[in-house]
């Protein structure tokens, strides 16, 4: 059997094989119709933004004067800073939540399926829903139990406070976005074989010691997808602002998704096209920046 | 790596017998309490929005008004669903949007399974390899600047209609699946494909009967994000749909939000009776990732 | 052979592909089911070969009223079926180049974009549009026109003032105040007596501009010609030009100031559902908000017996006046390809009983120049000053959108840097006509 096997990995991996011609028909038509749909209407709305179009009627070509005028704004620059920001801080707490709980439905528990369904909820909750139950909770829940308390800071609701608001858009973003992270870790971990938790066992590793050695290497590239994800997500914030604080209190919480689709909605449309177009080049090059930083590292078995 | 039966067939056992208990030596077979309470004073975040959400779509039109979130119903007032039944046009709303994200969710599940497949298994081919990068190009557009193009787009080839709108919902999903579906296959050994080529299979055959099934955790993972970025959205129908009786139930309950005004019940029996089916979608699927966890033991 | 491999191959995917084929199964059902209604909908308007119109009207609060209205015209003229279009965002219409037929939509910035591009139909020539009340025709003005038409017929007047617990007020024995320093006064004794002046809802920053900074601009600022010279000096205002926010404003805003330190607490995390609320329940003595809240407050109380009297913001009491906003206009864009049944809908709207009624059931008024008084007495206090023109349609609405204003109020309450917020709007406007903005 060993034999054969050898045979066999010898002969797949030879890059001189030609590729079989069914493997295009599995992916051509993905590509086509991508193509049409959505690489197509980027390029048209960049296009855009090279323009004074209003999304109807005459425009007239102005070059990348838009672009310039983007990068005075001080509006502009700030909500870049805020979305960045508020980027990296939501997605190590989620996914550093996710992830352990996901490893925790995974141990022997009791009711690990009531459990996992619950912890899936928030993902399945509208939008407008967690909007008005965390408005309320903010700024009548909490500052009610500060006040019992005694804990001053938080007796006048976070959202009125410039400096504290951005805290609740966290909390809300990362509620509504772990479920999401949870179910593609427990599909990751489903692909560990639990033979190698028990020969480490055996072998007296500790819960952390095979977590740290087994579990994340494994899950790694899982890890990876998520934290790309997670942040091109957070990146975009927008409902949850809009919900909770409308980008205020003043501008303190205005993200850059904010500004777009207010350009988008409202007048202005093509100077926020080509916000939206340098939006999309940060986005894409944080996110190569995190796979070449974290090249080499997923395990393959 | 040659097969063991043992630790295999101990893995298919139920855990729950004493004789797999003895056999391993005891240690991961006691259930876990303090990591159950734990988790489950976790679920407190869960639910308590749930609470809030449940009571208020309960209550009468004045109770839910007063601003006290936390009571419960006093009186138990189920009328706010009727109502909310009646202003949203439930029904058609509800099979508008079933209809489309059914649509979405079938596209995204064959087209990225395919795609992934073509792509993992011929990694070494720069074709393949600049299809993925092309593919996730995508995930990082934002919608804005896609939105208004593809209002044109689609009212010029007369997709202006829910069918458009779950293609378009298939299309963003598309580069999230993918990538999934690449990194999943990427863990599924090759030798078996192998060992199916050698029997005089097709990779056609391989596709549909070998690795499809494997990737049973992974479809219902795709597919429940797929079928809940569909039911959710709210921007895309209301943007491209130009006829306004066949709009999705996201569109149309924000219709009725302000008519709502301060009768937060009915508006909450709205979305409550929104949220069934994404439940329903998800307990459906959620079978599919269990039984992942004890297939995932047998690929080795 | 694999043990997994012959495994799988004898369960034939059978859950898996079971799944994916009930799954593809359904989904083809139900795409079937989308284009069929698709099919019927499209099939249904053009049957009875008759013509169907579309009627794009999204405030939500008249939604049903204006469904009987369309119930009645199709009855009086059979052969015409009217479709009520209520989707929140019009702009796609006007993408796909498919706008609705007939229009009846709030008369602002956004609908100016639109007229100045001449996407909107004349209508000077239909017989209505004489009866239509030439000072409240030239409000519509303000924003854009379209040289040699009238693009929009107005529909509904609103008229906004200070909404007043009338019983806090007699209990206090406060008067209307009529002069600015009356106003003022009248919060003193108020804040003395333990009860909150006036209540505001920050957290909604469009309550803002439309409260506090319309209401203090008032008459101090002709908004109209305003705007009208600051578009002219573009990318030149400044502490220097002719006109600009830092200078006209500043008298406004520092009666915005004063106000808002008689606001409620909490003002910074109450929303405008919160306000409707406390409001209704006695909370504060006064709310500046326009007709729409009043229906929203009867829904706490019934009974309450409210008031509206216009800002005084000057020691003139003659200079008082009113906010208004054209809250509905009639139009009808030039892609409509049922230009005729189009206009046959816009003059039975326009017919007085129409008109009147609407107005007068939706405390608003109506438009025509013989128009009825409004009956409802809680706006009693502004009727006059809608007879006599003495109005203005609010600062607010002429900032684009792309200018926070109501974000950077809120930043000014809560600092009490109003002249530095005026700065910033002067700087906004430099920046966006700077580089020709299209707003």
């Amino acid at each position: 059997m060993s034999g054969t096997t050898l045979y066999q990995k010898r002969r797949h991996t030879g890059a001189r094989r030609g590729v079989e011609p069914l493997y295009y028909l599995f992916l051509v038509p993905t590509l086509l119709v991508f193509t049409a749909f959505v690489v197509v209407p980027a390029l048209i709305g960049i296009f855009y933004s090279l323009t004074d179009y209003v999304r109807f009627g005459d425009w007239s070509f102005l070059g990348l004067s838009n672009y310039a005028a983007l990068f005075s704004d001080p509006r502009i620059l700030e909500s870049y800073g805020f979305t960045l920001g508020f980027a990296v801080v939501t997605v190590v707490v989620a996914q550093v939540i996710a992830l352990a709980l996901a490893v925790a439905l995974s141990r022997r528990i009791r009711f690990a399926t009531t459990l996992r369904t619950v912890f899936v909820i928030p993902m399945v909750v509208s939008g407008i829903v967690v909007a008005y139950v965390f408005n309320f909770l903010f700024s009548n829940s909490l500052p009610a139990i500060a006040t019992a308390v005694g804990f001053g800071p938080l007796e006048e609701s976070i959202l009125g406070n410039p400096d504290l608001a951005w805290l609740s858009i966290v909390i809300v973003s990362a509620w509504q976005t772990i479920p999401g992270a949870l179910l593609v870790y427990t599909a990751g971990l489903t692909s560990i074989p639990t033979d190698l938790y028990e020969a480490s066992a055996l072998d007296g590793a500790s819960p952390w010691r095979q977590f740290r050695s087994i579990t994340v290497p494994l899950v790694a590239g899982f890890i990876l997808i998520n934290t790309i994800l997670g942040v091109k997500g957070y990146l975009g914030v927008y409902d949850v602002i809009v919900g909770l604080t409308g980008g205020g209190p003043g501008t303190a919480t205005s993200s850059v998704a904010m500004t777009i689709f207010g350009g988008f909605t409202g007048g202005d449309y093509a100077y926020q096209m080509a916000n939206a177009t340098v939006f999309l080049v940060v986005t894409a090059l944080i996110s190569v920046a995190q796979i070449v930083a974290t090249r080499g590292r997923a395990v393959q078995l | 790596m040659t097969t063991d039966i043992a630790p295999r067939a101990a893995a298919q056992r139920p855990p729950a017998r004493p004789q797999a208990r003895r056999r391993t030596g005891g240690r991961v077979h006691r259930t876990n309490w303090p990591l159950t309470v734990l988790l489950g004073l976790a679920t407190l975040t869960v639910f308590v929005p749930l609470y809030v959400t449940l009571s208020m779509a309960f209550k009468s039109s004045a109770q839910s008004a007063d601003g006290n979130a936390f009571s419960l119903p006093a009186p138990f007032n189920p009328a706010g669903f009727a109502e909310a039944w009646e202003l949203t046009r439930f029904p058609v709303s509800f099979a508008i949007s079933l209809a489309v994200a059914a649509l979405a969710v079938t596209l995204t599940l064959l087209l990225s399974s395919l795609a992934a497949y073509a792509i993992a298994r011929n990694w070494s081919h720069r074709f393949f390899r600049w299809s993925m990068i092309y593919l996730l190009v995508a995930l990082f557009l934002p919608f804005p600047v896609v939105a208004l193009p593809q209002i044109q787009l689609t009212a010029l080839t007369s997709l202006d209609n829910p069918v458009g709108v779950g293609i378009l919902h298939a299309m963003f999903q598309l580069s999230f699946s993918v990538l999934l579906y690449t990194a999943y296959l990427r863990s599924i050994p090759i030798e078996l494909e192998e060992s199916a080529r050698i029997d005089g299979a097709s990779t056609w055959q391989i596709f549909w009967r070998i690795i499809l099934p494997l990737l049973g955790p992974m479809n219902a993972t795709v597919g429940i994000f797929a079928f809940l970025a569909s039911w959710n959205d709210f921007m895309m129908p209301s943007l491209i749909m130009s006829d306004p009786t066949l709009q999705t139930l996201p569109v149309v309950q924000n219709i009725f939000q302000s008519q709502f005004g301060t009768s937060y019940n009915v508006a909450f029996a709205s979305y409550l009776m929104a949220m069934a089916p994404t439940i329903i979608a998800y307990l459906f699927a959620q079978r599919w990732v269990i039984s992942g966890v004890t297939q995932g033991a047998v690929k080795h | 052979m694999e043990f997994d491999h012959g495994r799988c191959s004898v369960s034939p995917g059978s859950s898996r592909s079971v799944s994916v084929s009930r799954r593809s199964f359904l989904a083809g059902s139900a795409a079937l089911v989308a284009l069929g209604v698709t099919g019927c909908a499209s099939a249904s308007q053009a049957s009875g070969g008759g013509v169907a119109l579309r009627f794009y009207e999204q405030k939500q609060e008249v939604i049903a009223y204006f469904d009987e209205l369309l119930r009645r015209f199709e009855k009086s003229r059979p052969g015409i079926t009217v479709v009520h279009d209520s989707t929140v965002a019009i702009a796609p219409q006007f993408v796909r180049n498919e706008p609705a037929d007939v229009g009846c939509f709030n008369d602002n910035l956004e609908l100016a974009r639109y007229i100045k591009r001449g996407v909107l139909g004349d209508l000077s020539d239909l017989p209505s549009a004489r009866t239509v009340r030439t000072d409240i025709g030239e409000l519509t003005d303000q924003y854009a026109t379209y040289p040699g038409r009238t693009s929009v017929l107005p529909y509904s007047l609103a008229a906004a003032g200070v909404i007043y617990n009338k019983k806090i007020f007699a209990k206090h024995q406060l008067p209307v105040p009529e002069t600015w320093s009356q106003f003022v006064d009248v919060c003193d004794e108020l804040t003395k007596a333990g009860i909150t002046p006036v209540y505001a809802t920050d957290r909604d920053t469009w309550t803002l501009w439309q409260g506090l900074f319309d209401y203090s601009v008032g008459s101090l600022v002709a908004p109209g010609e305003f705007f009208h010279r600051m578009k002219e000096l573009g990318a030149d205002v400044g502490p220097d030009s002719e006109v600009s926010f830092e200078k006209d404003f500043a008298v406004p805003m520092e009666r915005a100031k004063t106000i808002s330190s008689y606001f409620n607490k909490d003002h910074a995390v109450r929303a405008y559902a919160d306000g409707n609320l406390a409001f209704g329940k006695g909370e504060a003595a006064m709310y500046l908000q326009g007709p729409w809240a009043l229906s929203q407050i009867a829904l706490v109380d019934p009974g309450l017996e409210i008031g509206t009297f216009p800002l005084p913001v000057s020691e003139n009491p003659d200079e008082r006046q009113a906010r208004v906003n054209i809250d509905l206009g009639l139009w009808i864009p030039t892609a409509s390809r049922r230009q005729d049944e189009a206009r046959e809908l816009v003059e039975f709207l326009m017919q007085p009983e129409i008109i009147n009624a609407y107005n007068n059931d939706n405390l608003a008024y109506s438009t025509l120049t013989d128009a009825p008084a409004q009956e409802d007495e809680r706006l009693a206090g502004l009727q006059d000053y809608v007879d006599r023109a003495a109005f203005y349609q609010g600062a607010g609405t002429f900032v684009p959108t792309s200018i926070p204003l109501g974000n950077y109020l809120q930043s000014a309450i809560r600092s009490g840097n109003f002249e530095g917020m005026l700065r910033q709007l002067d700087a906004d406007w430099r920046r966006l006509a700077g580089r020709g903005a299209t707003v």
